[in-house]
Formats: structure tokens, C-alpha cells, sequence
């Protein structure tokens, strides 16, 4: 499932934490023309979207799977797993896809950030015992990388996005994205062929490597998920545009 | 002309700028400390352990005070809301103020506090001074978010009237929902939308 998503997670404690502001509490009876005649500000993004009947149809699809299928699984797993260990295996396999950060950022010519994933790498993998524990984040150059990814380096070399797609399980993207998780797949480590030269990686741990980083990833995935969704007027278009409106984001920075 | 003539003639503009933006700069300080002070009250009501009353009900005077719910309506609706009538505006905005304390009251999740980092304000557009962006940083169970707060000045008052998490505007997400609302059914079709979501999710 996209990683690209995970974003509006706490989007909860932020908008929360997000409020306020002011000293007088007077609202202007109209408010100022130079703030309300921007309406151009927020046109809304178009979006391509010429599948919308068929997206439409597995998004329902895909609430249903995740409401009945992934969600006792990530709820059973947070209830048996707790909350530091889920952390570290989190760190621990972010850490592992350090080519998938370092390739993209290099591809869009971004040397330095790619400098600073390999540092960043280093210090996780040594000081933070393997990459369970982000230690990283002690070191201020490094706490904030923006992660780079495939789907990005499209977009930074000018590549459109395509049109909206929603596939099963997998949930949003664009047809642009779709095949930026091909190349992310082939970039990170669990995914490739180790056991020609490892004897001891045999199906069964790549198997379970697999499985366990995707147990692992769910509870976030399913929280980033429900945040647009949640509360939503229209739930389809909640995420299409947080998903979009994201990922224009992501390839800016 | 080389630059030892060029010299004096830097540091003049460079002294006449940083004059000249004095007034903007303290501004866009007390526009962040503003900020900051809301925010810390936010996160004290939010995480008061002792408190009895639902969090929707001891947050609405912070929102209503912080919050420009005005503008927050208005373009969140879109261009449509130049064809409310007087009375659908006032009862939009209403409205549209239970949603915009749902949606924070239901954001917060027990656990620690979260770690709260800000960055410095920035002036988005020369041409509207009145307008700032406030990044920060929020660091809850273990994960970090970028998240930018965009304020404006109304009289003696900053007011926020967006925020942006990892680059997703709440309100532009609001308005690609509402918008097509509007141009099927007008503005009585996004207040009955309005009053059917917040009877399908009452605040709690």
C-alpha cells in the first residue's frame, strides 16, 4: 500500500494543535477585500479523473476490505504488539529503504540531500542499533529530509500525473504514481533476491520480512486513510483531493 | 566600477531595506507568537486530564475567537458564495463553524502530548502584507508532520483561516468537495449537505 499516503495521519493532532490565533475577538462585520476577493487562491486543483464511475466503485470496495479485513488485523496487531516495538520495526524498515530515497533524490539532482540520506543511513544503522531506533532525529540537518520517491522523480522530470486511479487494496494514486511504486519496489531491499547469496534467506524469511512489514505498516496506513475520509461530505473526493494536493507537495520540495 | 564603489552603495540599500521592512518583520513575530500562545491553549484544554465537559464544548469559544470562520466559509464554498442570500450565509457560517470544531475536536487522540516546533513566519505575496504563513513541525507518537498555518491580520487581530498539513489545504479540500455541491443544486443543496453531515457525525 502507498506509502505516499501516510501524511494526514495525526492530521488529527495537528488540526487540533492547529488552531489559533488573535487578541481582539471583534469579527469584522465583512472582511477585508484584500483578504476575501482571493478566491483564485483556493481554485480548486483540477484533477484528472475520467474513470471516476469505475474508481468510484473500488473505493467502495476497498472501504469494505478495509473494514473487514485489514482493520481486525491492524487492530489486533496494535493490541498485541505495543506501541514501541511497532515504532522500532517502523524505523527499522524506513531505514531499509534508504536506495529508494537516495536514487530518487540523485535522479532529480538533489546530490546534497542524497549526502544527507547517506549520512542519515549511516547514523540510524550504527547508532540506532540497525535502524530501530531514529536516532537521527538528535541531529537537526537530518530530522527533516523530505522523502524522495519514484513517482516523484516523474513528476520532477515534467512527467504528468494521468489521470486518478484507484486500484484495489492499494487505494489512491495516479497512473504517474502506479508506476512509481514499480520502480520503489525494485529499490528496496526485502523486495530483492537475496537468497542466491545468502543461505540462510530462504522463502520462508523472505516471506515473513514481507509480512511483517506490512502488518506493521497497516495501523498507519488505516489512520492516514480515515483522516480525509472521516467526517467527509463527499468521502471519495476527500481523498482524491488530499491525495493529489500531497503529492504536488511531495514533488515540489 | 568595482566593487569597493559598489560597496557603499550595498550597504545603503541594504540598511534602507531592512528599515524599510522593520514594521513587516515584527509583525510577522507577533503573528507567530500569537500563534504559539493559541496553540499552547489549545493543547492545554485538549489534554486536561481533569476535564469533564467534551472537548467540542471547551474548544468552541478558542475556535470562534482563533479561527476566521467567516473566510473559512466562504472559500471553502468557493465562488459560489457570491450567490447566498444574506440569510444562507449567515446560516452556512453557523454551520460551517460546528464542522470546522468537529473536525478539530476529533483530530485529538489520547496519548503524550505532541512536541510542537515552529519555523519562521513568511510573507506568502508582497502585494497582501496582511497574509502570513506560519510553518511548524509537529511531532506526535513518534512521527513528524510538516504543517503550515496561514493567518491573516483583521484590525488588531491574526486569525488563522487555513491550515495546511503536509500540503494538503483543509479548505481546499473543503471547497473541491462543496463546489460541485453547489453547481448541482445551489446554495440550499451545500447547507442541506451541511445539516445532513453534521447529523450523520454530531459533535460530540
Amino acid at each position: 500500500m502507498k506509502s505516499v499516503f501516510r501524511f494526514l495521519v495525526l492530521s488529527s493532532c495537528l488540526y487540533g494543535a492547529s488552531v489559533s490565533i488573535t487578541r481582539a475577538q471583534k469579527t469584522p462585520a465583512e472582511p477585508e477585500a484584500a483578504v476575501i476577493d482571493d478566491m483564485d487562491d483556493y481554485a480548486t486543483i483540477k484533477v484528472s479523473d475520467p474513470l471516476e464511475p469505475m474508481n468510484r466503485v473500488v473505493f467502495k470496495f476497498n472501504d469494505g476490505l478495509y473494514d473487514y479485513v485489514l482493520r481486525p488485523v491492524s487492530k489486533g496487531y496494535t493490541t498485541v504488539v505495543p506501541t514501541p516495538v511497532r515504532s522500532g520495526i517502523r524505523n527499522f524498515f524506513e531505514n531499509i529503504r534508504f536506495p529508494v530515497r537516495f536514487v530518487n533524490s540523485a535522479l532529480q539532482g538533489k546530490f546534497a540531500r542524497a549526502g544527507l540520506e547517506t549520512e542519515k543511513f549511516f547514523v540510524n544503522s550504527v547508532a540506532g542499533l540497525g535502524g530501530f531506533i531514529r536516532i537521527s532525529d538528535e541531529v537537526p540537518r537530518l530530522a527533516a529530509i523530505p522523502r524522495e520517491d519514484t513517482g516523484q522523480t516523474l513528476g520532477v522530470w515534467r512527467i504528468g500525473s494521468g489521470p486518478y486511479l484507484v486500484l484495489p487494496i492499494l487505494g489512491p494514486g495516479t497512473v504517474r504514481d502506479t508506476a512509481g511504486v514499480v520502480g520503489d519496489y525494485f529499490l528496496t531491499p526485502i523486495n530483492w533476491n537475496l537468497r542466491e547469496n545468502l543461505e540462510w534467506y530462504t522463502w520462508q524469511v523472505h516471506t515473513g520480512v514481507q509480512v511483517v512489514n506490512g502488518v506493521n505498516t497497516l495501523p498507519d496506513l488505516l489512520e492516514t486513510y480515515d483522516a480525509p475520509r472521516k467526517d467527509a461530505f463527499d468521502p471519495y473526493i476527500a481523498v482524491r483531493s488530499a491525495y493529489i494536493q500531497y503529492r504536488e507537495a511531495a514533488v515540489k520540495k | 566600477m568595482n566593487l569597493r564603489t559598489l560597496f557603499p552603495n550595498y550597504a545603503v540599500v541594504a540598511a534602507a531595506v531592512s528599515i524599510a521592512s522593520l514594521p513587516i518583520q515584527a509583525r510577522a513575530a507577533e503573528a507567530s507568537e500569537t500563534l504559539r500562545a493559541a496553540v499552547d491553549e489549545v493543547l492545554a484544554l485538549a489534554y486536561d486530564a481533569k476535564a469533564t465537559t467534551p472537548l467540542s464544548v471547551r474548544v468552541r469559544p478558542v475556535v470562534e475567537k482563533q479561527f476566521n470562520l467567516e473566510i473559512i466559509t466562504r472559500r471553502a464554498i468557493g465562488p459560489g458564495w457570491k450567490q447566498f442570500t444574506a440569510e444562507q450565509k449567515t446560516a452556512a457560517i453557523q454551520l460551517f463553524t460546528d464542522v470546522v470544531i468537529r473536525t478539530y475536536a476529533n483530530r485529538f487522540e489520547p496519548g503524550d502530548r505532541p512536541v510542537i516546533n515552529y519555523g519562521k513566519p513568511v510573507i506568502p505575496d508582497a502585494a497582501k502584507p496582511a497574509l502570513r504563513e506560519l510553518p511548524s513541525t509537529i511531532t506526535a507518537a513518534g512521527k513528524t508532520f510538516a504543517v503550515v498555518y496561514r493567518v491573516e491580520q483583521a484590525g488588531d487581530s491574526w486569525r488563522i483561516y487555513d491550515v495546511i498539513i503536509e500540503g494538503v489545504s483543509m479548505i481546499a479540500n473543503w471547497r473541491s468537495q462543496l463546489d460541485p455541491i453547489f453547481q448541482k443544486g445551489g446554495a440550499n443543496a451545500v447547507i442541506e449537505a451541511l445539516q445532513k453531515n453534521l447529523a450523520q457525525q454530531p459533535l460530540k
